[in-house]
């Protein structure tokens, strides 16, 4: 037998693992302990979600989108809502889940508008006082207050009627 | 118009309760089947007959609609369903034996043909509302509230062109509807049946609605004759109407019936619009529908792709309002490669009533934001109650070898058309400016025609077709259920719109500021100003796709592009329209700059 290995004794480890997951494992991990749900805010993880598919990153996107927010909030507010539908919207073919990710993701034209629709969620939520959505639409992302999505976003929070 | 998903579904379930009645009945050879489905028997080579007879009928029983004819619904029996041509020509002998008259001769034990539809909420009996096509159009003499022949024959199907107007119309909503519902289980045999009867003639539950348009229009051009007596009537009409409808249809009629009313009744209120209101208003709609952010987004990929290469940009904003349009674009520009230029913003808007300085402090937003995001950014407001009131030199443009000068105006410059001379003042400015791009976006509506009836059937298009793009794109079919926000967000919404309706309709000279004219219009009257076309790109026509496919009920809106403008529609009615134009080339050389 070898020595036991625990992952959490091996945090190096246990990031490359959680780099490599989509976005809803990642919200499944954070809840499975205290520890967990520390790295998993860590918002690194999220920008390699975000941009894992697209290379390079545009320059200079990092500043901007930390300080609008973070990576995180990108995901949840702008780049899961706006994959989803964007799936939905394109056909459909024989490709694994995987691969539609790949394929649908990240062109230059959903990452510009994620990043628009980002920026005028910060405006919208810290300069213009949130519009009185950041209550209504922050029950679906789960995360609690701090991801609630403001009005002008609500669009994305909405059931699609597909 | 259109048929919405309630009626689809009064429908649907008026099939069914006929169905179950007859089901025992198969449809016979020779008999029109799908009529066979709602219980009727009815020989397909009689259905044109049968179908002029329903039009004399109901055009004779709709006359005394307010006389109490309620009783007719719950005390009749309709004796043999399945006989319609027999039982029709029956009713027919009855009335033409007695002169119409709004004491309605008929007594409660004849046959009536009143299916109610779903039973809960309004009441939507499916009166079928036709033309009396064989009757001279009538001259109004002593009118009375119950009198409705007075109905002039000339705005109800007065000629052939104008039924299939309507019909057209209609079918089209039967079909755009269609296609809209497509998650919702509206019975196909409803769906299927108006596709087969479309040729000849309405035989389902839309009718209500469309005697409703009829009255509408009937009223309006009782208002453009100054028969004000006769449109008092029609406008009262139009709100026991109006009651019995559901969704979208209901909404623009009372907007439309309130404006026709103001312009009956001379009633205009002190119209301080409160700008701060109209804010509010304009935030929800935002909010609501993608088509402010389709103008935004759009005119932002313009003036992007104008500025490349650009040190120093200049915007002036013509509605600066709560500045939603420019964290997109700062964003944009913070993020393109060689980094932001220094970004100068002059916004524009009109003078507050508290005299708050709203302009100051959606400036101030702006500058936080751009210090957030790490542009340069200076921003000046000014105050102006028209735009025609400010000229180039107040605006310090500086010389254009060090700044690039972009100027955007949403849904403002059809403000001008009100006061003469203003829009030439303020386009002669825009030149003066020396700008790189000017960005226009404009509602793709003629609502500046001088006829008031011509006015008002454009405008009656055009906001049913906006109101169901509200309703569509707010409504869930999937039973989660709205957050109160929702739908308070789309009631100040259709306020806003509301506003706009009333403006177009009740108000005159000065006043009536929303002069939408349409994307030709404004083309010939940019042109003959010197500037020249500029086409917006395939960048922004993605963009724009993209964006539309993010919103709930997506399906619906449409992106087209129209020789080099992107025009944002609901199904096949374009409802918003962006252009970009440019300082005529003065030589023979430049051309057109072809963005991509």
């Amino acid at each position: 037998m070898g020595s036991n290995f625990f992952i959490n004794d091996n945090q190096d480890v246990l990031i490359e693992i959680l780099k490599r997951l989509d976005g809803r494992s990642l919200g499944v991990c954070a809840c499975v302990c205290k520890l967990w749900c520390g790295i998993t805010r860590n918002d690194s993880l999220w920008e390699h979600l975000c941009f894992r598919h697209v290379s390079p990153p545009p320059e200079g996107v990092r500043t901007v989108v930390v300080a609008l927010g973070g990576y995180r909030r990108l995901y949840m507010v702008c780049v899961r809502p706006v994959l989803n539908r964007l799936r939905k919207w394109r056909p459909i073919g024989m490709e694994t889940d995987a691969e539609i990710v790949r394929r649908v993701y990240w062109t230059r034209h959903e990452v510009e508008l994620s990043l628009s629709l980002f920026c005028v969620d910060y405006y919208e939520r810290v300069l213009l006082g949130g519009g009185g959505g950041a209550a209504g639409g922050g029950g679906r992302h789960g995360g609690g207050g701090d991801t609630g999505c403001t009005s002008s976003l609500m669009f994305l929070c909405k059931a699609v009627n597909v | 118009m259109k048929r919405d998903r309630d009626r689809e579904k009064g429908s649907s379930s008026k099939g069914k309760n006929w169905a179950s009645v007859e089901e025992e009945e198969q449809p016979d050879a020779g008999m029109d089947e799908l009529l066979a489905v709602l219980g009727y028997k009815v020989k397909s080579s009689d259905m044109a007959e049968v179908a002029q007879k329903l039009e004399q009928l109901e055009m004779a029983m709709g006359t005394s609609m307010e006389d109490g004819i309620s009783h007719l619904s719950t005390d009749t029996v309709h004796k043999n369903p399945s006989d319609l041509s027999g039982w029709v020509q029956s009713m027919l002998s009855e009335l033409n034996s007695t002169s119409i008259s709004s004491n309605f001769g008929m007594s409660s034990s004849e046959n009536q043909l009143i299916v109610s539809g779903d039973g809960g909420g309004g009441s939507c009996s499916s009166i079928i509302d036709f033309s009396r096509g064989n009757e001279e159009k009538k001259t109004t003499t002593a009118i009375s509230d119950d009198d409705l022949r007075a109905i002039p024959g000339g705005a109800v199907f007065s000629s052939g062109r104008n039924r299939n107007e309507v019909d057209e119309e209609s079918n089209k909503r039967q079909r755009s509807s269609f296609c809209s519902s497509g998650g919702s289980n509206s019975s196909s045999g409803g769906n299927s049946l108006t596709d087969s009867a479309r040729p000849v003639v309405l035989v389902d539950s839309q009718e209500t609605g469309v005697r409703l348009v009829h009255t509408l229009m009937a009223c309006a051009e009782a208002v453009q004759q100054e028969n004000f007596n006769l449109a008092d009537a029609l406008v009262r009409h139009i709100g026991v109407l109006a009651v019995s409808q559901s969704g979208a249809m209901r909404k623009v009629a009372t907007y439309f019936a309130e404006a026709l009313a103001r312009r009956i009744y001379k009633i205009h209120p002190q119209d301080s619009i409160e700008s701060s209101y109209n804010d509010v208003l304009q935030m929800h709609f935002y909010e609501t529908c993608p088509y402010l952010k389709f103008a935004h987004f759009t005119a932002n990929q313009a003036i992007l792709e104008a500025f490349t290469n650009c040190n120093k940009v200049h915007v002036v904003d013509f509605s600066l309002k709560q500045g939603m349009q420019w964290p997109a674009l700062m964003q944009a520009l913070a993020l393109r490669p060689g980094g932001p230029p220094a970004f100068r913003l002059t916004g524009i808007g009109p003078p507050q009533p508290d005299n708050t300085d709203t302009l100051q402090q959606v400036g101030w937003k702006l500058a936080q934001l751009a210090d957030t995001i790490g542009v340069e950014f200076e921003f000046r407001g000014f105050v102006a109650n028209s735009l025609a009131d400010l000229d180039a030199s107040m605006l310090d443009i500086r010389p254009s070898e060090t700044e690039a000068v972009a100027v955007n105006s949403v849904f403002e410059l059809h403000r001008l058309l009100a006061r003469q001379g203003a829009i030439e003042k303020v386009l002669d400015s825009i030149r003066q400016m020396n700008p790189k791009i000017v960005t226009l976006v404009e509602q793709e509506a003629n609502h500046n025609a001088g006829v008031f009836i011509d006015r008002f059937n454009e405008a009656l298009h055009y906001y049913s077709t906006m109101f169901d793009s509200l309703e569509s794109s707010s409504s869930s079919h999937n039973g989660i259920t709205q957050s109160p926000v929702t739908n308070q967000d789309l009631l100040m919404s259709e306020i806003y719109l509301g506003r706009q309706i009333c403006n177009v309709v009740a108000y005159e000279g000065s006043d009536r500021v929303e002069r939408h004219e349409s994307l030709g219009q404004w083309r010939a009257r940019l042109s003959s100003a010197g500037f020249d076309p500029v086409h917006l790109g395939s960048n922004a026509f993605k963009q724009a796709s993209m964006l539309l496919a993010l919103f709930a009920g997506g399906d619906g809106y449409r992106v087209d592009e129209n020789d080099g403008c992107l025009m944002l529609g609901w199904h096949t009615r374009p409802l918003i329209a962006t252009s970009a134009w440019q300082i005529a080339a003065e030589d023979d050389g430049a051309g057109e700059v072809e963005l991509h």
